[in-house]
């Protein structure tokens, strides 16, 4: 029998004592995992967020909204340098441009309106001078009709003119490809129903023939009267190489977005109209956030509370056998050996208490993780509505516990997993340190003292 | 051989210095059974403290084999305790959730005794001082107050040291077993060449032992010589 074999044996001296340490160890223990996984959980979650959330930055050359406005568009220099900002994973650069009937043999399917033809009033050498295109009804008579335009887009990636802020739902054909400059474009639904495109088709822009490979639909009558074309097919067409008018970049994370506009405008100055999300993005993280300080707090808690339990518990065990370590002192035992059967005392009954504690963490943290972070989880229950019986509750208990497990196991990584291990030991060496202090502090001659 | 000479011990308590041990000088021959007599409160255990290494004295010397344990570092001190001396307590002072045999062979390991070799021969002290082998994988609560003593005497002998100091060592017994139990460390003085230092009350018996010394107030008195 040597020194950790007493300390272990030790340990279950007194069982009721013993149990009631390794009880209140366990639920103290229990508790800190599951602190430790909601946090990690919750910090995924906020990762999560992060990345997809807000992380958003437009920059428009200054002056250029969409096709109104006035400016330069960004050249091939000015792309490069926002794609070489720090924390920019990645941009969609698109360049607008509008096809008028002279340039090409699509009719528009957007009705000008009222309102497109205030916009196009300028168009006409006669009515420089007037504001509104319907009060002076003599004047109009002299000009040309007026005629819708068709809007082109080209971009590097056709999902950006998606509405919905996913993908571009094509109806027919398929995608064009962003990067490339085939001539080849998607056709909005509207246009295509007005000018009977269909996949395969061709229609001529620039004095060119473009091949239709698909058409899209968005719900936006705008959007879906216009044409999408690789960036580099407009650039050719158009005669602007390089020219973008519109690049949306992708920060790589939320935290991020404040230092990259700041950057953005260092290097472009008022030459570009720079706008981002990160209030929304930092709005979105912060109840997180707290959810995940909270959780850190309950492991601080539950760490502190297993320390003081072993710590009092084993405070109490060498009072209480003060003679015994003196009389052990006595007979040729050093305080290392005496103290190190004390710490393998408190590590035993801290090792049990982190296996039962660790069992009942698993059971519990699940729901509890569940109920911080998701909404709900009533896929895994909706079969048990029929079933009645203490044999079927059973088997609902087992399942719970499965899908607690599941969950549990998807959150304990490593790191959660040595995190809960470190802090056991923690809890153990300062429930033993104080104790130690004490046990080196006896004199073996107070054994006789005490006589 | 022991040799003692000039020791003295002080506690400072709240109503001045307190000399619990003056000007204390004796020697001991290899072998010798000795008896210490005196009231409570003399200076008895102190003195037994000084000579097993448990408290260091205020001033004077204590010679074994030529070696000043007074002077010893800590850990030098804890080694001599392992090897040189065994005690022997009036309550026994076993280890309560040890066997009688786990409590010897514990004073086995403190003696670097090689852990294989331990067993056999705790076996063979417990026997020796009269604990039957079902005995042995006893506890101490179920051993009688006699047997627990036998018990602590083979724990002392563990290590052949060279003086058991004994404090009280029939105190708790009835006087027929605290016969049994100085007849047993009188042969073991004998028979191992053992020295041995008793503090007792009883008279009786110590005026079996070989010498006899009286404290009081502090200070050493001779009394016989066999």
């Amino acid at each position: 029998m040597n020194v950790i074999s007493r300390g272990v044996k030790n340990s279950m001296r007194s069982p009721l004592r013993s149990g009631a340490i390794v009880l209140m160890l366990a639920i103290s223990i229990g508790l800190i995992l599951s602190m430790l996984v909601a946090r990690s959980s919750v910090n995924a979650k906020i990762a999560d967020v992060k990345s997809s959330a807000g992380t958003l930055v437009t920059i428009n050359p200054a002056g250029i909204n969409g096709f109104a406005g006035g400016g330069t568009p960004f050249t091939s220099d000015q792309l490069a340098t926002i794609k070489a900002t720090p924390h920019i994973s990645s941009t969609t650069a698109t360049l607008s441009d509008q096809l008028g009937s002279t340039d090409t043999n699509l009719t528009s399917s957007l009705e000008l309106g009222s309102f497109g033809e205030r916009q196009q009033r300028f168009d006409s050498p006669a009515a420089s001078s007037s504001t509104s295109p319907t009060a002076d009804s003599t004047s109009a008579a002299t000009r040309p009709a007026f005629t819708p335009r068709t809007a082109v887009t080209g971009t590097t990636n056709p999902d950006s003119v998606a509405t919905n802020g996913g993908s571009l739902t094509i109806s027919s054909g398929s995608t064009i490809n962003g990067s490339g400059s085939d001539l080849v474009a998607l056709v909005g639904t509207t246009l295509a129903t007005k000018n009977s495109l269909t996949p395969g088709s061709t229609f001529t822009a620039y004095g060119k023939t473009i091949t239709v490979s698909g058409i899209f639909t968005t719900g936006n009558t705008f959007q879906d009267s216009g044409i999408i074309m690789p960036l580099a097919t407009l650039q050719t067409l158009t005669s602007q190489p390089g020219d973008v008018t519109h690049v949306i970049a992708k920060v790589d994370s939320s935290d991020n977005v404040n230092a990259v506009v700041s950057a953005l405008k260092t290097s472009f100055g008022d030459k570009a109209d720079i706008t981002s999300e990160a209030e929304q993005a930092a709005t979105s993280v912060a109840s997180l956030s707290n959810i995940a300080n909270l959780a850190l707090a309950g492991v601080i808690g539950a760490t502190i509370a297993g320390a003081v339990i072993v710590l009092l518990a084993m405070v109490m065990i060498v009072r209480e056998r003060r003679r015994e370590i003196g009389v052990i002192k006595a007979i040729g035992g050093t305080s290392q050996k005496v103290v190190a059967q004390f710490v393998a005392e408190a590590l035993t009954l801290t090792i049990i208490g982190a296996i039962v504690g660790l069992g009942l963490g698993v059971l519990v943290s699940g729901p509890m993780t569940s109920s911080l972070v998701t909404s709900s989880q009533s896929s895994t229950t909706a079969t048990t509505g029929t079933n009645r019986g203490p044999g079927r509750a059973f088997e609902r208990g087992l399942g719970q516990i499965g899908t607690n497990l599941t969950q549990v196991t998807s959150s304990i990584t490593p790191q959660v997993f040595a995190s809960a291990i470190g802090i056991t030991l923690l809890i153990a060496i300062i429930g033993s340190a104080v104790p130690a202090w004490f046990i080196s502090r006896i004199r073996p001659a107070e054994v006789l003292r005490s006589e | 051989m022991l040799s003692v000479k000039n020791l003295t011990k002080s506690f400072n308590s709240p109503s001045g210095t307190v000399k619990a041990l003056e000007d204390v000088s004796l020697d001991v021959d290899t072998g010798q059974f000795v008896s210490i007599i005196g009231k409570s409160g003399s200076g008895k255990s102190t003195l037994l403290s000084m000579l097993g290494a448990l408290d260091t004295p205020t001033s004077g010397n204590i010679h074994v084999d030529d070696v000043d344990i007074a002077k010893l570092s800590s850990a030098k001190q804890t080694a001599y305790r392992a090897r040189k001396i065994g005690f022997v307590f009036q309550q026994y002072n076993l280890i309560p959730n040890l066997t009688a045999l786990e409590n010897v062979m514990l004073a086995l390991e403190f003696g670097g005794v090689k852990s294989r070799e331990r067993k056999a021969r705790a076996e063979k002290l417990l026997s020796d001082v009269g604990i039957k082998a079902d005995q042995q994988l006893r506890k101490p609560s179920r051993l009688s107050g006699g047997q627990q003593q036998r018990v602590s005497i083979a724990r002392a002998l563990a290590n052949r040291p060279a003086i058991i100091l004994a404090d009280e060592p029939t105190g708790n017994l009835d006087s027929e077993t605290g016969q049994k139990i100085f007849e047993l460390l009188h042969n073991l003085s004998r028979s191992e060449n053992t020295t041995i230092i008793a503090v007792t009350h009883d008279l009786d018996i110590a005026g079996k032992t070989d010498r006899t010394f009286s404290l009081k107030d502090g200070k050493l008195t001779k009394l016989s010589k066999s």
